[in-house]
């Protein structure tokens, strides 16, 4: 009758989870688990002390009685125990053959095997000190195995932490690169290109082109100390002053001046910046410019000469308030090239530690200007690579070439 | 980077050898910190010498800026010393000679050796 084997069968199968979920609530992890094991561990000490004490000669009857009904009741909970273990186990054959079974089958079977030579059960009883060894492997084991699980966990947490920062840092970085302009203000006569390849750090190099009034452009280019995340702030907060101020201040040397005083009122870390700033006249090719502590630029003359800006600058901008810059003019001939750069450039390093230096920079502007400004521009990040090999690179390489009056 | 250190009556000489970078510039820092910190005696004047000094990067630069800003505080005249050329032309170039006292050795360092201004 199927109607009726039905529910028996299930409730067969429900007592059979019930043992199964008291196996895994005593065997295996949590508070229960720990509990029972301490109980098994105290029996297993307690049943090991009794075999002394039994075999110590002329003890009152009610000792050996008392002793005989703990026997009983501590081989009745090692019995559940084994069964209860046989239960939990995966491969039951295997766990009773194994040699943790065969001890914990050892441990009770004399007290079942009635009629045999009591000192043969004694010694047999031993063994249960073989189970404190095992027993304390297992807890042993269940110790490393948690904390590698621990580990684990921590380990998990720390990578996940570690890819969602550098994933904040991918979209700060691509901020920082998207607020450099990409194109050089449409200006008959002129054009420009610039290029920055970021060091592996988020660095804190930029450079800018600024329309002015009267149609006139500013140009910066700029290093801000050190690197990461703050250095990226301080440049995002140099890029805006120096922005906002050069509207107001269209002479060179005055706008970095404010500049310098208004990072100066808002520089918790102590940060800097150089900063090279020129203003061209499009129309007439003068060019003024002041130097806040940056390399100077090179000029390379239609002729091929190459010359450097190095009218006398002043101090890098958010070292100290007050400073002043020099203004100083220069007049740009037909088919000049401007070339601003940072120290990426020239303090790129090759694995021989050797610095890529000025004068391979200058040579490189010399040998090939004549083309144009991206042109220019490739040919020395080309060379700085080239250079450098395999050497990390430590420091933002920015450059941007400008020439005035291109056929 | 190694930093030699020499506390001598007159001055506490500072020596950094090799580079000054964006790596070594927090120890530097932290070494003229300690140098000027509360507890010790204040020395007479600090003076770096940078005859070792191969390289400074503008994170090496950040740092003797605020060296010499912890000593002015400190009322510790400072001054660097005995620079490379490579290295001197870094602090002409950066405006930093302007406000800390750049000398060609110890002796004159020494005789010149004033509350800094940076």
């Amino acid at each position: 009758m199927p109607a009726a084997a039905e529910p028996l069968q299930s409730a067969t199968e429900a007592a059979g989870g019930r043992v199964h979920a008291l196996a895994n609530l005593l065997l295996s992890r949590g508070p229960y688990a720990r509990a029972f094991e301490n109980l098994i561990l105290g029996l297993i000490i307690f049943s090991v002390a009794s075999i002394g004490v039994e075999s110590i000669p002329g003890l009152p009857p009610w000792v050996l009685q008392t002793l005989h009904v703990a026997e009983i009741v501590t081989v009745a909970i090692f019995t559940f125990e084994y069964l209860l273990r046989i239960v939990a186990a995966p491969n039951k054959l295997g766990f009773i053959f194994s040699y943790q079974g065969l001890i914990d089958l050892l441990a009770i079977a004399p007290f079942y095997l009635t009629g045999l030579d009591v000192r043969w059960v004694r010694a047999l009883r031993l063994l249960r000190l073989l189970r404190v060894l095992k027993l304390q492997t297992h807890i042993l084991e269940s110790v490393v195995e948690q904390r590698t699980r621990e580990l684990a966990e921590k380990n998990a947490e720390l990578e996940k932490a570690q890819a969602q920062l550098k994933a904040e840092l991918e979209v700060a970085r691509s901020l920082q690169l998207a607020i450099l302009p990409a194109t050089f203000p449409t200006r008959p006569g002129c054009e420009g290109a610039a290029r920055m390849i970021p060091a592996t750090t988020m660095g804190g190099d930029f450079y800018d082109y600024i329309e002015l009034p009267d149609g006139q452009v500013g140009l910066v280019i700029a290093d801000v100390s050190g690197h990461g995340v703050p250095a990226a702030f301080f440049m995002a907060v140099a890029r805006t002053n120096l922005r906002e101020l050069a509207i107001r201040h269209t002479d060179p040397g005055e706008c970095l001046a404010q500049t310098n005083d208004a990072l100066c009122a808002q520089n918790p870390l102590d940060l800097f910046v150089t900063v090279f700033y020129c203003i061209l006249e499009p129309q007439t090719g003068v060019l003024r410019y002041a130097n806040g502590g940056h390399n100077p630029p090179y000029v390379r003359r239609a002729t091929g000469a190459v010359e450097s800006l190095s009218g006398a600058g002043g101090l890098v901008l958010g070292a100290m308030p007050g400073a002043t810059y020099p203004t100083h003019t220069m007049q740009l001939l037909r088919g000049d090239r401007l070339v601003l750069y940072t120290d990426g450039v020239t303090e790129a390093f090759n694995p021989a530690a050797e610095l890529y230096g000025a004068q391979r920079l200058a040579d490189e502007v010399h040998v090939h200007g004549s083309g144009t400004p991206a042109a220019l521009v490739e040919r020395i990040c080309q060379s700085v690579t080239n250079f450098a090999g395999t050497a990390p690179q430590s420091d933002d390489i920015t450059l941007t070439v400008l020439t005035w009056g291109a056929p | 980077m190694n930093v030699r250190i020499e506390a001598l009556a007159e001055a506490t000489y500072v020596t950094p050898e090799g580079r000054l970078d964006f790596d070594a510039a927090p120890g530097f820092q932290e070494s003229l910190e300690r140098l000027l910190g509360a507890g010790g005696k204040a020395p007479a004047a600090l003076i770096i010498d940078g005859a070792a000094l191969e390289y400074v990067s503008s994170a090496g630069l950040r740092a003797v800026l605020l060296g010499a800003r912890a000593a002015q505080k400190a009322g510790v005249p400072f001054a660097l010393c005995a620079l490379q050329p490579a290295v001197r032309e870094v602090f002409n170039l950066s405006g930093f000679s302007r406000i800390i006292a750049v000398h060609p050795d110890r002796a004159t360092a020494l005789a010149q050796a004033q509350p800094g201004r940076a």
